[in-house]
């Protein structure tokens, strides 16, 4: 069976005063039906643009997709004319985003906002639509729905706004769920109860869902399957345990020993040193060579294939393989 | 009291109310948030006090009151034995120079006209430190305490990362040779990999400068890393306070405990952070009564609706605001 979704060799550009940039570059996954994916990274990774492509959503100008394809049950969303693709959104792939406040409009309700998404998708009459924003309040747990139907967002705290969000994105049972940072604004005890509320309707809708954060911890308790990021392209990707436990790649290891955790009794934590490189003054070969404990000068040599190299993990890093680009086996992450 | 008892800060009593007011021409108060409300605690010298909470608790506003930028509602405020308030000006501006904040947003607290240099200068030329030779050099000396190159003193703060920028805001704090530094998140707007560099060169400083710390975040992981002590404010009150170890290792007070249950772990399969703490923060202009806690606490009981708990220890240098831990003599006790 092909998978759900499948991303191959995605490049998307962005045209800047200095010239155009690859925020996203060579990154390609799978994602199988009611799979649940991570992609991690810090701020400029390209996990967000990389959500983005897959919406069609990139601002253009001054971005655009430049290479590479978005199959999504097999047909290649990157040729749909711009109508169909009107369809998918909202409807088979849905998408949240970290601020609900600003994705939310303030001048319509709560109800007129999970009505708008419906109707766009479904020829529903506007009792039957209203019953469904009800039934979807109802799912995502927010109190007293009948009543909330006819509020407007800035009544609603921010855990609630959220709820709406995933209300609005659900409401037309997508297959395909793309959250981005759905949490990050929000309080611990807020974000424990959002990201309860995910992973129960994930197991009961079946849906797939890709969960793009910065946050290891919302990753290690939420995910099946790991995309590390790093300067626009895939550092590593495997399954979530052996991505914490056994991380191939040297970033990875790094950004591991940087979180200052709960259940940590160490007195410093490892530093990762330097900055993450600028777009237009990229190195020569890895990008994170500069950063690295473990580069020699091989690693100046050329961008690092993603290298298989144990069944199923993958990382962008020639360390394993004796510093030398000849991979046992070279494959896109599966 | 005095500086004897090794404290270098005493906070008593100490409270804020906005008031909230309505009417354009007249304004007339119909009500008051209460960000802080009646809190006491102390620094020693060379400790870290972490401060924690969630949005709206007034953990941000306690600092802020310490360092003077607001004033309080009422409570007192002592700096080496010495009361804050009923200074003259003169004496105020001197004991400035004791105490300087790092805040959260690296962006927003630097000008963006002036240059780095004029930036971590400014508080020396607003106390008149010395000459312009000697404070050039100084300058210099602070870029370089901070990790920063002296050439990066004639840059402008855009052109620097997140990760500098907090570090030139860290060399300004630095300037006057201060004794205590408020931090207000100052780590949360940074990439993990950049907060862990940051928050080792605090820790370094506080070792090498004999800083004195209050450390205001949302993140019990970063507290935990840089604290001694830890607060654990909840709707404008502290409801427990513990050596560092204590806590982490037995909170007391229900909503600590439910704060660390909610903490996702970056380890997979090892625990799972749960919603034990239900519902939204109530308003801060109308708390709840009794204990504040009551409304989403999973061990409520009927006299926490009606009984404000005390903050009372409940072992060695741990104190917990809770009737489960702490049981109400009811003849003795004030109903709120």
């Amino acid at each position: 069976m092909p998978p759900l979704l499948s991303v191959r060799n995605l490049r998307t550009e962005f045209e800047a005063e200095e010239g155009a940039f690859a925020a996203v570059e060579d990154v390609s996954f799978d994602l199988g039906e009611g799979e649940v994916l991570g992609i991690v990274g810090e701020s400029g990774s390209g996990k967000s643009v990389t959500a983005l492509s897959i919406m069609r959503l990139i601002p253009s100008p001054p971005g655009r997709i430049a290479r590479g394809q978005i199959l999504f049950d097999g047909r290649d969303l990157l040729m749909l004319p711009e109508r169909r693709m009107r369809d998918i959104r909202g409807a088979a792939i849905s998408m949240i985003f970290q601020e609900p406040m600003t994705s939310l409009n303030p001048v319509f309700t709560v109800g007129d906002q999970i009505m708008e998404t419906v109707r766009q998708h479904e020829r529903l009459g506007q009792r039957a639509a209203r019953a469904k924003a009800l039934e979807m309040l109802d799912k995502v747990g927010i109190p007293s729905p009948a009543q909330r139907l006819d509020e407007y967002p800035h009544q609603l705290s921010g855990g609630m706004r959220q709820r709406v969000m995933i209300a609005i994105a659900l409401s037309c049972n997508p297959r395909l769920l793309l959250a981005d940072e759905p949490t990050t604004a929000l309080d611990v005890t807020i974000q424990a109860q959002i990201l309860e509320l995910l992973r129960e309707l994930q197991a009961e809708l079946g849906m797939a869902v890709i969960l793009i954060t910065h946050d290891l911890g919302v990753v290690a308790e939420f995910v099946d399957r790991v995309i590390v990021m790093y300067a626009g392209r895939v550092a590593e990707a495997a399954g979530v345990h052996p991505t914490f436990e056994v991380p191939l790649h040297p970033y990875t290891e790094g950004l591991l020993g940087s979180i200052p955790s709960l259940d940590d009794e160490r007195e410093r934590l490892q530093v990762i040193p330097g900055v993450v490189p600028s777009p237009f003054d990229l190195p020569p070969g890895c990008r994170y060579a500069p950063r690295c404990p473990y580069a020699r000068p091989a690693c100046d040599a050329g961008e690092p294939p993603l290298i298989e190299l144990r069944p199923g993990h993958y990382a962008a890093c020639i360390r394993h393989t004796g510093y030398r680009f000849e991979p046992l086996t070279e494959a896109a992450a599966s | 009291m005095s500086a004897a008892n090794g404290q270098l800060i005493e906070v008593e009593g100490l409270t804020k109310h906005f008031p909230i007011t309505q009417g354009l021409i007249f304004p007339r108060e119909v009500g008051a948030v209460r960000a802080v409300d009646g809190i006491d605690f102390a620094i020693g010298r060379g400790e870290t006090l972490g401060l924690v909470g969630e949005s709206g608790c007034g953990k941000s506003t306690t600092g802020r009151m310490l360092i003077g930028l607001i004033p309080p509602s009422r409570g007192a405020i002592r700096f080496e034995g010495q009361p804050i308030g009923g200074r003259d000006a003169e004496a105020l501006q001197a004991m400035r120079r004791e105490m300087q904040i790092i805040f959260q947003d690296p962006f927003g607290s630097l000008n963006p006209r002036m240059t780095v240099r004029d930036i971590v200068a400014e508080p020396l030329v607003v106390h008149r430190w010395r000459t312009r030779a000697e404070r050039d050099q100084r300058v210099r000396e602070l870029l370089e305490v901070v990790g920063l190159a002296s050439y990066h003193g004639e840059r402008y703060p855009h052109e620097f990362s997140g990760g500098q920028r907090q570090r030139i805001g860290i060399a300004r704090a630095l300037a006057l040779r201060p004794k205590f530094i408020i931090c207000d998140e100052p780590v949360s707007a940074l990439d993990v990999s950049i907060q862990a560099q940051i928050i080792n060169l605090m820790q370094d400083l506080q070792a090498e400068l004999g800083l004195t710390y209050l450390f205001i975040s949302h993140d019990l992981g970063v507290v935990k890393h840089i604290a001694d002590r830890v607060a654990v404010m909840y709707l404008g009150k502290i409801v427990e306070i513990a050596d560092k170890r204590r806590l982490y290792a037995s909170p007391q007070h229900p909503y600590t405990q439910g704060l660390m249950a909610s903490i996702p772990v970056p380890r997979p399969g090892l625990r799972r952070a749960r919603a034990v703490v239900r519902g939204d923060v109530p308003s801060p202009s109308a708390p709840p009564p009794g204990c504040r806690f009551h409304t989403r606490c999973p061990h409520v009981m009927d006299v926490c609706r009606r009984l404000e708990p005390q903050l009372l220890a409940v072992g060695p240098r741990q104190a917990a605001a809770c009737h489960l831990v702490n049981p109400p003599d009811e003849r003795g006790a004030r109903a709120s």
